[in-house]
């Protein structure tokens, strides 16, 4: 290879390597690279920018800014005499701009066809939008959430609104209880979620499965949810919970006292992994924040479905613990395995259950799972009383051969004499 | 006429029964050795039942095999027992073939005119490590699976034939249910029928030459030696000891069962603990501790060439043990017998400590 190509290859090499930086000249970026070496790094508007996202696509400043990006050497035409000039964009102004290319179908479509275009209508109904507008410069706008001068794909993990970053990112102000005195809501919601089986699934198991806050809230639409709708935004995910509860009669008494739903047993911003003992009235059930100390009904109710779970529990607990001990005397028990998997997966069944407050539900589903359960206990029974059988046949299969071995035994000696006597 | 009389009249049967009687066994402090090789192949015979009444259930192939044997041990009257007293067997055969090996080694026995009695019986050891490989892959379990996976990819090691040698075993690139069918081929069929063949040679040459005595024994005088006769004393002592050898396989049975495990899944990644049977253990323990090149062959490779140049080595003996073929002492090879039990122990031991 010749020396030229050599260098024309390194080239190219260096030209590929070095792609982030767009290859065109602008002179928004030319005069502003100077500026910005004369700040602090936290200051440098350029420091991130050759990954935003718009630059990629072949965006530059001036699409966002205005003014003209060739003036290289004049600064007037550039900027300040340039009608265009935008400068630096307003908070107020922002949802307009960003959405003057976002919220168009028609460009959007270039970038992707399923592209979402609705983000600026939906910012406008949200309670950031809404304060926006009534003049709060202090409400997360478009770059709040998503960055300025840097911003990633949502579905870049470096992005602040990537749902492990999300938390994090509604914290940055929601956490922040002097910056939010003056909306007069609690600024505990990231604690609580942190703790909350939700947070750790997130953010400790990194789960993308698990809700972050604009999974609940919304996100360009972000508002707290209505009581009437919190059971549909659970309801999300946890389907037949949200569809028996909705059904049941305990559904109309909560709308009716402003109950939330969902959130009046199990919590919000905190929700915890719930147990049974929710339903321990011995033991501080959760019924008993409404209904004190009162038996009747619904005491009878709780103590029922208490107890049935316990029940259930108690008799997987029991194959588990026989099938167990089959497992390690090596008694082949593997198929009951599907008894002991659907009796656990009833338990389940019977849990969701309880959320439509009607005992003969519960009781029904359950009883699948009686039947499963007795099937394994009896299997494993069976299998332990085998092996106890195949111990008794190897003893006395033992005994047999043990005497045949004296019996032999004898025999040799017998044989031994013979054949030393007639040695003789 | 009785039956006897009328079998006689056709073929000579009495002068088996005559050979039987006539035959002696010497007696001296190495007569228990003897029982070595007839437990070994008492062991072959109940493998041979066994395996019989497993055909009758097993049915090969990746979708079929594991859920044939799980239902001869859960389902099939006695199959538990049956598969049990197999595995075990199995087991037992290797240990005692190992062990009537060693002591024919240390008595010399392999000496002249005895040779092709050594050739034969190396050539059932091999045979019998070669069951115990293909029936371990039978009940496609995961660590079936994997341990053969590996065991074949050592043999693809081998210079020259190792691509052949690892296709003949997996007919194909991995282990699949093929593999798994090719097994079940040379484990019910081929095997069994050479094993056969070289043990009716094994067992003619030891009744046609008689028991071997230690040199040092040949040279005290006919009259000076103590025999006793084979039938019936030497006979019932060998039945006696394959009733407690019985026993023993019954309490194993009941006692230590071979858990099944669950399906081989060739798309999982193998478990921990990944290891062969305990005899192939010392080599594949000596393979692991190998490093990556010596001199300029690779470690594995260098393991298979000692092993097999080993093999080679130790079939041999009878022809390059000079001294034992005159009759003389022959310490050195001894003392090679002594360094290679050691030396397989403390691997084996090694493969399963650490």
């Amino acid at each position: 290879m010749k020396f030229s190509n050599v260098s024309l290859l390194i080239l190219i090499i260096v030209a590929v390597a070095s792609s982030n930086t767009p290859l065109t000249k602008d002179a928004c970026i030319d005069c502003h690279r100077q500026l910005d070496e004369e700040q602090d790094v936290g200051e440098q508007i350029l420091k991130n920018v050759f990954q935003d996202i718009h630059l990629q696509v072949g965006l530059s400043c001036a699409d966002c800014h205005g003014g003209n990006p060739e003036a290289y050497d004049d600064e007037d035409e550039a900027m300040w005499d340039n009608p265009t000039f935008i400068g630096a964009i307003s908070r107020r102004d922002q949802p307009e701009i960003c959405g003057s290319c976002h919220s168009d179908p028609q460009f959007m479509r270039q970038y992707s066809a399923s592209v979402q275009t609705d983000q600026v209508d939906q910012y406008w109904t949200s309670q950031h939008g809404k304060d926006l507008l009534n003049g709060n410069d202090k409400v997360a706008t478009c770059t709040n959430c998503h960055g300025v001068h840097g911003i990633y794909p949502v579905k870049d993990p470096r992005s602040p609104v990537y749902p492990l970053n999300v938390p994090s990112t509604c914290a940055q102000c929601h956490n922040d209880a002097e910056y939010m005195s003056e909306f007069n809501i609690p600024t505990d919601q990231y604690y609580l979620y942190r703790t909350s089986v939700h947070g750790k699934a997130l953010l400790d198991r990194q789960s993308l499965t698990a809700p972050a806050c604009n999974d609940c809230h919304g996100n360009h639409g972000a508002l707290p949810p209505d009581v009437v709708h919190i059971a549909d935004i659970c309801g999300t995910c946890h389907v037949n919970n949200s569809q028996l509860f909705q059904k049941s009669h305990l559904n109309n008494i909560f709308l009716k006292k402003g109950f939330g739903q969902c959130e009046a047993c199990h919590g919000n911003h905190g929700v915890k992994k719930p147990s049974d003992e929710y339903l321990n009235w011995e033991h501080g059930a959760v019924c008993l924040q409404c209904h004190g100390n009162t038996t009747g009904n619904p005491k009878e109710l709780a103590d029922l479905f208490y107890h049935t779970i316990d029940s259930l529990k108690g008799q997987i607990s029991l194959a588990e613990d026989l099938m167990g001990q089959a497992e390690q005397k090596g008694m082949e028990i593997s198929d009951l395995y599907f008894p002991l998997e659907k009796s656990q997966k009833v338990l389940i069944q019977t849990r969701t259950s309880i959320h439509s407050f009607n005992k003969d539900l519960l009781l029904e589903t359950v009883k699948d799972g009686f039947i499963a359960t007795d099937e394994a206990i009896q299997g494993a029974s069976l299998a332990l009383t085998e092996f106890d059988q195949r111990r008794k046949w190897l003893f006395i299969f033992s005994l047999i051969i043990t005497y045949l071995i004296v019996v032999v035994y004898f025999k040799i000696k017998d044989f031994d004499r013979r054949h030393r006597n007639k040695n003789k | 006429m009785s039956i006897m009389d009328w079998i006689n009249e056709r073929v000579n049967i009495r002068g088996v029964s005559e050979f039987a009687f006539k035959k002696k066994v010497p007696v001296f402090y190495g007569t228990i050795w003897y029982y070595l090789g007839g437990v070994s192949l008492f062991l072959f015979a109940i493998q041979l039942v066994t395996g019989i009444l497993l055909l009758l259930y097993y049915q090969p192939g990746a979708a079929t095999a594991f859920e044939s044997v799980k239902f001869i041990v859960s389902k099939v009257a006695f199959g538990w027992l049956i598969r049990e007293v197999h595995a075990w067997s199995a087991n037992l055969f290797i240990f005692f073939a190992f062990l009537h090996m060693f002591t024919v080694f240390f008595a010399k026995a392999y000496r002249k005119p005895r040779e092709m009695t050594w050739f034969s019986g190396m050539l059932l050891l091999i045979l019998g490590m070669g069951f115990g490989f293909s029936g371990y892959l039978l009940p496609w379990n995961e660590l079936a699976f994997f341990a053969t996976k590996i065991g074949s990819d050592i043999a693809g090691a081998v210079p020259f034939v190792g691509e052949f040698l690892l296709r003949l075993l997996r007919a194909g690139d991995e282990v699949t249910g093929a593999t798994l069918t090719r097994f079940y081929g040379f484990h019910i069929a081929l095997f069994p029928a050479f094993f056969t063949l070289v043990l009716g040679i094994h067992l003619i040459l030891v009744q046609v030459q008689g028991m071997s005595i230690p040199p040092e024994l040949e040279r005290i005088p006919e009259k000076h030696r103590r025999y006793m006769p084979f039938f019936p004393n030497f006979a019932i002592r060998d039945a006696l000891f394959w009733l407690i050898v019985l026993n023993i396989i019954a309490l194993l049975a009941v006692f230590f069962p071979w858990e099944l495990g669950t399906k081989a899944d060739p798309l999982a990644s193998a478990p921990a603990g990944i290891h062969p049977e305990w005899y192939f253990m010392f080599m594949f323990q000596t393979l692991k501790l190998i490093p990556g090149h010596i001199f300029f062959i690779e470690g594995e490779l260098f393991g298979l060439l000692i092993f097999a140049f080993g093999t080679i080595f130790w079939f041999l003996v009878p022809l390059l043990d000079r001294k034992a073929r005159r009759g003389q002492r022959s310490r050195f090879w001894t003392v090679i017998g002594v360094v290679l039990i050691v030396y397989m122990i403390m691997m084996t031991l090694w493969g399963y400590i650490v």
